[in-house]
C-alpha cells in the first residue's frame, strides 16, 4: 500500500477514535435525558422562550461566560455548596435545553447557576448591571451602561421603570431607563434556578 | 448502559489496534531501523555536523551568513 | 493519491538525485526561492494579526483591573474584546504563522520545491478575509459563547474550505520527498495538517450545527479546544524544535529513537485528554476520568522530548549567545516541558479542585501558546526569513530587544497570574473568605499581567519593524537588474566556506 496513504489512515484513525469516545458516546449516553416533574406539577428544566431566550443570547454575546460559570461542583469538591451557590451538583439534565450550555471555565465572578435564588430582586440586577460597584463595592465587573438609556431630567415624575439609585450614585442630570435588551438579560438571570431535585449522580 | 460501556471499550480497542498497526507498519517500512542515520538526514556536505548555521547578523564567524551576502556590508 | 505509478518521485529509485549533483547549497536555495512568496505572505499577515491581537489583549487585561476603561462602548466590552483577542491570536497569528512554518519545513525536509503558489495565495487571502470578518462579528454582532469556537459558522466554513488547499500542497511536498527516511519533524507536520481540519470541521458540526445536545456540546467543545493545542499547534512547535535545535547547533538529536516514541505516544494520548477541563462538572465521571488518565500518560511523550532536547543542548548552552533562532527555540522547548508537566498535574482531581476556574489556568494557557508555541515560531521566523529573502536581518540590537521584552514579559505574566491564581483557588475553596475580598486580592496580579503584556507587545512591534525593513529592502533590490528578479536566492546565496566553525 502507498506509504503516504497508510500514514494518513493512521493519523485519521487516532483522532477519529477520540472523537467517538469523547464526543459521540457522551452524546448518545446523555441524549435520552427527559425533564423531571417539579412539586408544582411543571416540568424542569424549562426551555428558554421569549425574553428569557433573548436574554440568554445577550448573555452569550456580551461574553458573561468568560467570568461566570454556571455549574455547581460536588459537595466534597471546592466550596460551592458552602458559598450558597447551589444545593446539589449540576446534572447533565439541567442543560438539556441549552445550545450550547454556558458552563463556563472561570470564576472571576461568582457562579450563576442559581443566581435567581440568591438575588431575586429585579432592581438589584439592574443596578448591578448598570454599575456593579453600586451593589458590590470593589467589584471588577465591567459596567453595562450601554444597555440603559439616559433620559434628561425634568421637574415631572421619573419614568416608571427608571433606575432608583442610592444617593451617592444618583445622576442629577438624567434618569436611566433599561432598554429591552437590559430587561431581557435580567429576565434570563431571574430564570437561573436549578434548585429542583434530580435523582442520581451525573 | 451496557451498550455504552461496550462502545467505550470498543473504541479503545479499535484505537489500540490502529496504533499497533501504524507502529508495526513504521517498523516494517524501516523507520525504526537505522534511526540514528535518519537523525543525521538534515545535515549535508555544505552544512555538516559540527557547524552552526544561525547567528546574530554580523556576528557570525567569517563566511557564515544567514541569508544574504550583505551580512557584513 | 490512489495512483502514483506515473509520477514516482526520483528518490524511490537509487538513481542519484540530479539536484545533489548541483550541490546542496543550490538545492536549498531553489527550495527557499520556491517558498518565498507564499510563506512570506503567511508570515507577514500573521504578524499583522499578532499586533491586532496584542492590542486587544492589553485592552482586555486593563479592563480586568480598571473596569471603567472604555466601558461605554459595547464593541469594546470585556467579553467581546477578550474573545476577539483569543480568536485573532489563535486563528490569525498562530495558525497563519504555523501554516507558513509548516510549508517551509515540509519543503525543506522533503527536499521538494513548493508548488501551487496561486492556490496558496488564494488560501492566505481567504483566511485573512474570514478572520477579519469573524473578528468584526465578535466585536459588533452576534456570537455564541463556545470557547475557542466563537467565530460564526460561515467564518468557520471559509477557514475549513481554505485549509483544504494547505492539505493539498503539504501532501504534494511530502509525496515528492527525496529521502528514504522521514525526519521526525515531518511526522509531526504530516499529522498536524490532517488533524486540524478533522478537529475543526467535526467540532463546528457538533456545536454550531446542533448535532450534539446539552452538555455533550461541552465535551465536544473541550475535545476541540484541548486538541487544537495538542495536535495542531504542539506538533508544529515540536517540528520546529526538532529541526532547528540540531540544525543550528550542528549536532544530531541525542536519541532519534526517543523522538519517534514521543510522536506516537503524543498521537495516542493527547486526543483523549481534553475532558479534564470539565472535572467536577455536570458529566458522567468516566468522561473526566478518561481525561485525567490520558493527561497522566502524556508524561511519556513530554519526558522523551525533554530528554532529547536537553541532551542535544547539553554542553552547548553558550551557543545561545550567538544564535537568535536557538534562543527563541530553546526558550520554547523548555516551556513545552514545563507547560506539559504542569498540564498533566492540573488534570489531577485534587490539583484541579484549586486551579479550575482561576487565573492559574489562564497563565497555563499562555505558557503553552506563548512561551512554547509563539516563541518557537519567532525562532523559526529568524531562521526562515533571511533565507527566503536572501538578506541578512538589519539589526542585531532589535532582535535582542525582541527576545528580552517577550521573554521577560511572559515571565512576569506567568509568575504573577500563577501565584495569584493559585491563591485565588485556595480562597475560593474556603467559604469563610468573602468573594469580594478575593477580587480585591487579585487586583495587583492583574496589573502584573498588563505589565507583562505591554512588554510582550513592545517585542511584537520590534519584530514587525524588523520584518518591514527586511521586506522593504528585498523589494528595493527587486527593482534592480533583471537577473536578480528571476532567481534572487540562487544568485544571492553564497556557499559557506568550510573549516570556519567556531568550536568543534
Amino acid at each position: 500500500m502507498n506509504r503516504t496513504f497508510s500514514l494518513l489512515i493512521g493519523v485519521v484513525l487516532t483522532v477519529a477514535a477520540s472523537f467517538v469516545g469523547l464526543v459521540l458516546i457522551p452524546d448518545w449516553q446523555l441524549d435520552p435525558l427527559e425533564p423531571v416533574e417539579a412539586p408544582d406539577g411543571t416540568l424542569r428544566p424549562q426551555a428558554p422562550t421569549g425574553t428569557v431566550a433573548e436574554g440568554r443570547d445577550i448573555y452569550s454575546q456580551l461574553g458573561c461566560i468568560y467570568c461566570h460559570s454556571q455549574q455547581v461542583r460536588p459537595p466534597d469538591f471546592g466550596s460551592d455548596h458552602d458559598r450558597g451557590w447551589g444545593t446539589r451538583q449540576t446534572h447533565p439534565l439541567d442543560h438539556i435545553h441549552d445550545e450550547p450550555p454556558l458552563l463556563g471555565t472561570m470564576r472571576t465572578g461568582p457562579d450563576l447557576a442559581n443566581i435567581a435564588v440568591r438575588q431575586p430582586s429585579r432592581s438589584w440586577h439592574h443596578l448591578h448591571l448598570f454599575n456593579p460597584i453600586i451593589t458590590s463595592p470593589g467589584s471588577n465587573m465591567p459596567p453595562y451602561r450601554f444597555l440603559y438609556e439616559a433620559v434628561p431630567r425634568t421637574d415631572g415624575a421619573p419614568p416608571e421603570n427608571a433606575l432608583d439609585f442610592p444617593p451617592e450614585f444618583d445622576d442629577p442630570d438624567h434618569w436611566w431607563v433599561p432598554t429591552d435588551r437590559a430587561e431581557a438579560l435580567v429576565d434570563y438571570l431571574l430564570s437561573l434556578d436549578h434548585t429542583y431535585s434530580i435523582e442520581g449522580d451525573p | 448502559m451496557n451498550i455504552i460501556y461496550i462502545l467505550i471499550w470498543g473504541t479503545w480497542i479499535i484505537f489500540g489496534i490502529s496504533v499497533v498497526w501504524a507502529l508495526s507498519w513504521a517498523v516494517g517500512q524501516g523507520h525504526m531501523s537505522n534511526v540514528e542515520e535518519a537523525g543525521c538526514s538534515i545535515f549535508d556536505e555544505e552544512e555538516p555536523i559540527g557547524e552552526m548555521t544561525d547567528f546574530f547578523p554580523g556576528e557570525g564567524p567569517d563566511g557564515a551568513v544567514n541569508g544574504g551576502e550583505d551580512a557584513h556590508g | 493519491m490512489a495512483d502514483r505509478t506515473s509520477e514516482t518521485p526520483p528518490s524511490a529509485t537509487p538513481k542519484p538525485d540530479p539536484d545533489a549533483l548541483r550541490g546542496d547549497v543550490v538545492r536549498r536555495a531553489r527550495i527557499d526561492a520556491s517558498c518565498r512568496g507564499p510563506v512570506m505572505f503567511f508570515v507577514l499577515t500573521a504578524v499583522a494579526w499578532l499586533l491586532i491581537g496584542s492590542l486587544l489583549a492589553i485592552m482586555a487585561s486593563v479592563k480586568m483591573h480598571t473596569p471603567e476603561f472604555l466601558s461605554d462602548l459595547e464593541p469594546l466590552t470585556f467579553g467581546r474584546v477578550r474573545t476577539a483577542h483569543l480568536n485573532t491570536v489563535i486563528y490569525g497569528w498562530s495558525s497563519l504563522v504555523g501554516i507558513g512554518v509548516l510549508l517551509w519545513l515540509q519543503a525543506r525536509l522533503s527536499r521538494s520545491t513548493l508548488r501551487f503558489h496561486k492556490l496558496l495565495y488564494a488560501v492566505g487571502i481567504l483566511w485573512n478575509l474570514a478572520i477579519a470578518a469573524g473578528t468584526w462579528a465578535l466585536l459588533f454582532s452576534h456570537f455564541d459563547s463556545v470557547e475557542w469556537l466563537e467565530f460564526p459558522v460561515w467564518t468557520a466554513a471559509l477557514l475549513g474550505v481554505g485549509f483544504v488547499g494547505v492539505m493539498v500542497v503539504s501532501l504534494d511536498l511530502f509525496r515528492r520527498r527525496s529521502k528514504h527516511h522521514i525526519f521526525v519533524s515531518q511526522w509531526y507536520l504530516f499529522g498536524a495538517v490532517f488533524w486540524f481540519p478533522i478537529l475543526y470541521v467535526l467540532a463546528n458540526l457538533m456545536i454550531h450545527l446542533g448535532m450534539a445536545t446539552g452538555v455533550a456540546m461541552a465535551t465536544a467543545n473541550w475535545w476541540f479546544a484541548h486538541n487544537v493545542l495538542g495536535i495542531w499547534f504542539t506538533p508544529i512547535g515540536l517540528a520546529a524544535a526538532y529541526y532547528f535545535i540540531p540544525k543550528v547547533l550542528g549536532r544530531p538529536i541525542h536519541s532519534y529513537y526517543l523522538s519517534l516514541l514521543g510522536f506516537w505516544t503524543l498521537a495516542l494520548f493527547y486526543n483523549w485528554a481534553g475532558t479534564h477541563h470539565l472535572i467536577g462538572g455536570p458529566l458522567p465521571v468516566w468522561l473526566t476520568t478518561v481525561g485525567t488518565v490520558a493527561s497522566m500518560m502524556m508524561f511519556i511523550p513530554v519526558i522523551t522530548v525533554a530528554i532529547n532536547h536537553h541532551m542535544t543542548m547539553v554542553g552547548h548552552f553558550e551557543k545561545l549567545r550567538y544564535s537568535p533562532t536557538l534562543r527563541f527555540i530553546v526558550f520554547g522547548a523548555m516551556s513545552y516541558t514545563l507547560v506539559s508537566a504542569q498540564g498533566s498535574l492540573m488534570a489531577l482531581r485534587r490539583v484541579n479542585e484549586t486551579t479550575h476556574f482561576t487565573h492559574y489556568t489562564v497563565a497555563h494557557a499562555h505558557l503553552g501558546m506563548y512561551a512554547f508555541f509563539t516563541m518557537a515560531m519567532f525562532g523559526a521566523i529568524y531562521y526562515m526569513v533571511p533565507r527566503l529573502l536572501g538578506r541578512e536581518w538589519p539589526s542585531a540590537t532589535l532582535i535582542r530587544i525582541h527576545f528580552w521584552t517577550t521573554a521577560v514579559g511572559i515571565f512576569i505574566y506567568f509568575t504573577g497570574l500563577s501565584w495569584g491564581g493559585w491563591r485565588q483557588g485556595e480562597m475560593l475553596n474556603h467559604d469563610t473568605v468573602d468573594f469580594l475580598a478575593i477580587v480585591d486580592y487579585l487586583i495587583p496580579y492583574l496589573w502584573s499581567r498588563s505589565l507583562g503584556g505591554t512588554l510582550m507587545t513592545i517585542g511584537h512591534v520590534t519584530l514587525a519593524i524588523l520584518l518591514w525593513k527586511m521586506w522593504r529592502g528585498a523589494e528595493e533590490e527587486a527593482q534592480g537588474p533583471a537577473v536578480f528578479k528571476e532567481e534572487p536566492a540562487k544568485t544571492k546565496i553564497l556557499p559557506t566556506s568550510d573549516g570556519e566553525e567556531e568550536d568543534s
